[in-house]
């Protein structure tokens, strides 16, 4: 058995000792699981115009909230963009979806946040804050779900601008009315 | 003989209260004091015939529930589906009335996950969480069916005893307390259980050895051969090891569980043994004062156990290890002492029983008026929290109606519910 649904079923056996009225509250440290893969780094190139690059998507396997509602998803997180060279703009997207291929279509799109402007050799330090879009809250209601970060660039000089987003923590706080069954 | 002193009230009710028993009944006493047969009941009391419960509460839960076939509590698809309060129903009929019910408590759990980190807490939910070992047993008297004649008593008395205890490894305890999941860690879950049951011909004395009925000591005293239809028990340990990672890592989780049952089954050698109980009780004016002890010296020799040991590491294996085994089991010994004080038609008084589960404490009076009886009492529940009862009844003939109101609370609040039973008692 893999080692999360044993954490899972002693950390249900747990939320269900504490009955009454109240929430269970996931807070899901994502970047534990992918720091150092690789998967934390988001690198850019970017001609004059505009264009996106993203990871791949990343599966992470989550407490199965069954029949419970999911009052809420927020996420938490803070991010490097390692400018090495040009000026524009750079924003992050966070999509969610229930499999790999659906963190690709526009409707997964959970979070957006707004670009920062980055010049030169520099790194500007962003964060990742806010409520997932509504739509998305369901997917935490299986087992299973799919994320990809998408950095959007935009160039408005005439040389290239490179670079690449780190990730430096993020955090999803989902938080599950008190019923697991 | 000590009378319904009522803390729970009616004596219904007294089934219903936490830590509660139904002690004040007339006759309830004789279960562990066999004196008790001989004393006479005072106060002009009777022991009623039967007694049977009055359902009010069946009333509100049906009017709280009228559509049951569309109710979101029963139905799975349904967010209201809640299979732990279908159980909880199930197990406690709601025969009696919820007068006041403690605010809903709000508790909310915090699970932190990491790749490599895991920590829970619990909050206020944290008292729930057994710190020593935890279970429930006793040993049941089911029937006693028998004869007297000038205080000798011949009886057959049908047996069965359970124990069930379950206590959590220290680093499940941690776990739970708040302290973070450890790398190469075993958590494990230990646990033991027996279920016995039988019969057990008797032969007891019961009388008054010296005095009159004003002032006189009584004795009782039984001898129990028991015999053991079948039982059952088991003992073990299951739990799991955590790798380098607690979570993605290369190392699995490693389940193991280990465990040894033994049984006597129907068709097998019947156990047997031989126990006694013993009491006394002096009565001096209006007092009066008791003290039993039963099931002393019971210890039962099953002839012809099988055990098998059973163990999981990867995959499950259990091994035969031994056959027409001569094993033992032991019942456990119940004391019980009570003081009662009755001047005309009031009574009051105290119980203490011990029946291998830890001590409970029971005192209350009754007032009788005539028909009329009013009564109050308080004890202790089994989170130590001093809960009260009072009650009433009215006497009509062979009939008698009563009614008992008791105070208890749950296990994540401090304030106390409120619930009322009722119950007619024939004569």
């Amino acid at each position: 058995m893999r080692a999360k649904w044993v954490w899972i079923l002693v950390a249900g056996a747990a939320v269900a000792a504490a009955c009454g009225v109240g929430h269970a509250i996931f807070v899901v440290d994502v970047y534990s699981f992918i720091k150092g893969s690789g998967q934390d780094t988001i690198p850019y190139f970017v001609p004059p115009g505009s264009v996106s690059a993203s990871n791949k998507p990343q599966r992470i396997r989550l407490p199965g909230a069954a029949a419970s509602i999911v009052d809420s998803v927020t996420v938490f997180g803070t991010l490097d963009i390692q400018n090495q060279a040009g000026s524009g703009t750079i924003g992050l997207q966070l999509y969610l979806a229930a499999d790999s291929a659906g963190s690709y279509q526009s409707s997964a799109l959970a979070l957006n946040v707004p670009a920062k402007p980055v010049s030169g050799a520099a790194t500007v330090q962003d964060t990742i804050v806010g409520r997932l879009a509504p739509g998305v809250d369901s997917l935490f209601r299986h087992d299973e779900v799919w994320f990809r970060l998408q950095a959007t660039g935009t160039n408005g000089g005439a040389t290239l601008m490179q670079g690449r987003a780190l990730l430096t923590s993020i955090v999803l706080t989902v938080v599950i009315d008190d019923k697991i069954f | 003989m000590l009378v319904a002193l009522v803390v729970t009230g009616a004596s219904v009710a007294g089934a219903q209260v936490p830590g509660s028993t139904t002690f004040f009944q007339p006759g309830t006493l004789a279960r562990y004091n066999p004196a008790y047969r001989s004393v006479p009941l005072r106060g002009g009391r009777q022991m009623p015939s039967i007694t049977i419960p009055l359902p009010l509460g069946l009333v509100q839960f049906f009017s709280d529930h009228p559509h049951l076939q569309d109710d979101p509590m029963f139905n799975p698809d349904s967010s209201g589906f809640n299979p732990v309060e279908i159980l909880n129903l199930v197990l406690n009929l709601p025969v009696n009335i919820d007068l006041k019910k403690a605010p809903t408590p709000t508790n909310d759990v915090y699970i932190g996950i990491g790749k490599d980190s895991l920590q829970v807490n619990l909050g206020a939910a944290k008292a729930l969480v057994p710190q020593d070992a935890f279970g429930f047993g006793g040993v049941s008297r089911v029937s006693d069916i028998g004869w007297s004649v000038k205080g000798v008593r011949i009886s057959v008395m049908g047996w069965v005893q359970e124990d069930v205890k379950i206590t959590l490894g220290d680093t499940l305890l941690a776990f739970f307390n708040g302290q973070p999941a450890q790398n190469n860690t075993r958590y494990a879950v230990f646990g033991n259980g027996l279920a016995a049951a039988g019969f057990a011909p008797t032969i007891g004395y019961n009388g008054r050895i010296a005095g009159d009925s004003a002032h006189g000591l009584y004795v009782g005293a039984a001898v129990h051969y028991y015999v053991g239809l079948a039982y059952g028990s088991t003992n073990g340990n299951g739990g799991f090891t955590t790798g380098d990672t607690l979570f993605g890592g290369t190392t699995p989780v490693k389940f193991d569980a280990a465990g040894l049952a033994q049984y006597s089954t129907l068709g097998h050698t019947f156990g047997h043994g031989v126990g006694a109980d013993i009491g006394f009780v002096y009565v001096s004016g209006p007092v009066e004062i008791g003290f039993g002890i039963n099931d002393i010296g019971a210890t039962i020799t099953w002839p012809d156990t099988r055990q098998d040991s059973a163990f999981y590491r990867d995959s499950a294996y259990s091994q035969p290890v031994g056959r027409s085994v001569k094993t033992t089991t032991k019942l456990p010994i119940t004391y019980a002492g009570d003081m009662a004080v009755t001047i005309n038609s009031t009574t009051f008084g105290f119980v203490v029983l011990d029946a291998g589960q830890g001590t409970t404490v029971r005192l209350g009076g009754e007032q009788r008026f005539g028909p009329f009886a009013l009564r109050g009492g308080l004890g202790r529940d089994q989170r130590k929290l001093v809960q009260y009862g009072g009650g009433a009844g009215v006497r009509m003939g062979p009939v008698s109606l009563d009614v008992g109101v008791w105070t208890h609370s749950n296990a994540l609040s401090d304030e106390r519910e409120v619930t009322m039973g009722t119950s007619l008692s024939i004569y």
